[in-house]
């Protein structure tokens, strides 16, 4: 009779051992979901953040270069027209008209050159147009304004990143272009947009002065740093290269399909 | 027949009749483990009827053995993540199911003698493979109810299964020594019993659109 209670004790011992340690595992579960939770919802808030910095860096640029732009461009222009209007009352006919044709091509231009800057005020540009064609539009502006000459160059079939990672990316695009007129003086300015399956690759390459990794901490090195953060918050990794009389080389890899634990993902 | 035996049959009726209703609404593993269920089935009819015939039941279990083995087996390879143990478990299969065709010719011939040997090492893979399986479920958190993730109740069901048919086959000297086999035949009933009705509710859990969007 004792052997079988101790048979009885040992099943039992047994059972409560198995049960007890799926228990055991069900509240371990729990406590990493609630711990996942909690590390999602504080990723996404530093995402909101992030994200909302890097709206007003970019509405603080645009308007630097609306204020340049009417002051440079726009503001010369109608000075012009003016110019040209008080002119408008002298005898020879000839003359009279010639300066009218001339103001109203100038004034065709200012009208041009308002609308695509009312163009580029809008954040929602990049939404209804896409990376792909908002960097187009930036790099034939660059180009057009004489101070570097930037190439775009786009490999395979374009897809849709997503509205709040196309929107980092073209703000990490604006911090390149940035270093490379600031700080780099270069010339040239070539950017690679390549579509691969499963993998997006965008290039960013100038061919300024250049700097050593070593420097790259420091100073005009925290551009740089935040263009790495930035690309770390979508889910995507980034590479610079770079060395002195060199030039910079930025490479930004992103597997759209592959990071859901990131925005858009 | 014996009522506990109707009672297994009926019960892997209905888990098989489960996992063929929703067999287009679940996912691949669930699938093999619903393939499983009717597999033991079949064997455990054919165990009756050869066993009314022949007098023994020993061929009937050296196949099930190695089927049920194969079919577990290939659900916890679909359900790992990690290609290394993925590998490992492949390896395995390939290792056993050799051992059992030795088995069943060399040391324990597939007519008279039970499949023992094969016991040892099964069970043993399957309490390791189910542990791993417990500790990939907590590195990588579904976000959705534990309890509601056929994952958790075929990995509990197989921990279930394999440590509780171990200590009933280290017991068995003892209780045969002090006649206790009906012990033995119904604490064995009550695991397969158990081990069905949890594998019934993984069945009923598993999901293809839900395991997609977690």
């Amino acid at each position: 009779m004792e052997k079988v209670t101790a048979l009885v004790y040992l099943t039992a011992g047994l059972f409560t051992l198995i049960t007890g340690f799926i228990i055991y595992f069900v509240v371990l579960y729990r406590n990493r979901q609630l711990k996942n939770k909690q590390e999602q919802e504080k990723r996404e808030s530093s995402f909101r953040q992030e994200l909302l910095k890097t709206r007003i860096e970019m509405q603080d640029q645009t308007l630097n270069r609306v204020s340049r732009e009417i002051h440079d461009n726009i503001t010369q222009v109608l000075s012009f027209v003016k110019l040209n209007l008080a002119q408008a009352n002298m005898p020879d006919e000839y003359q009279r008209a010639e300066k009218i044709a001339e103001s109203r091509e100038l004034v065709a231009q200012a009208i041009s050159d308002l609308r695509d800057l009312s163009k580029s005020l809008s954040l929602e540009h990049i939404t209804r147009q896409g990376l792909v064609k908002t960097i187009q539009a930036e790099a034939a502006r660059l180009t057009k304004s004489g101070i570097i000459r930037a190439v775009v160059i786009t490999e395979g079939e374009i897809i849709p990143l997503g509205e709040q990672r196309e929107l980092v990316l073209f703000r990490i695009f604006q911090e390149s272009v940035n270093n490379a007129l600031k700080h780099a003086g270069a010339s040239d300015f070539k950017i690679v947009l390549q579509y691969i399956p499963e993998m997006f690759i965008l290039t960013l390459e100038d061919n300024g002065s250049g700097f050593s990794p070593a420097d790259a901490g420091k100073g005009e090195g925290s551009g740089l740093k935040n263009i790495e953060n930035r690309a770390a918050l979508i889910g995507a990794d980034a590479a610079i290269n770079s060395a002195p009389g060199e030039g910079c080389r930025i490479k930004i890899n992103l597997n759209p399909l592959k990071n859901d634990h990131y925005p858009d993902g | 027949m014996p009522p506990v035996v109707i009672f297994y049959l009926i019960l892997l009726l209905l888990v098989s009749a489960v996992g063929m209703y929703r067999y287009h609404k679940i996912t691949i593993p669930g699938k093999i483990l619903a393939w499983s269920v009717i597999a033991v089935l079949l064997c455990n009819v054919l165990n009756k009827v050869w066993s009314a015939v022949y007098h023994t039941n020993a061929p009937i279990l050296h196949v099930e053995s190695i089927i049920e083995f194969v079919f577990y087996s290939l659900v916890f390879y679909c359900l790992f993540k990690n290609k290394i143990i993925k590998t490992i478990v492949v390896v395995c299969i390939i290792i056993l199911t050799v051992f059992f065709c030795l088995n069943a010719m060399i040391w324990q011939p597939i007519k008279s003698v039970f499949p023992t040997n094969i016991y040892l090492p099964t069970l043993s893979l399957f309490t390791i493979f189910s542990l791993l399986l417990f500790r990939q479920m907590l590195l990588y958190p579904l976000k959705i109810n534990i309890v509601k993730q056929s994952v958790f109740w075929f990995n509990a069901a197989m921990l279930f299964y394999a440590t509780t048919m171990f200590f009933n086959l280290g017991m068995t000297n003892y209780y045969s020594q002090h006649k206790w086999d009906a012990y033995i035949y119904y604490f064995w009933y009550f695991i397969l019993c158990t081990f069905h009705v949890m594998i019934g509710i993984a069945l009923l859990m598993d999901n293809r659109e839900t395991q997609a969007g977690t």
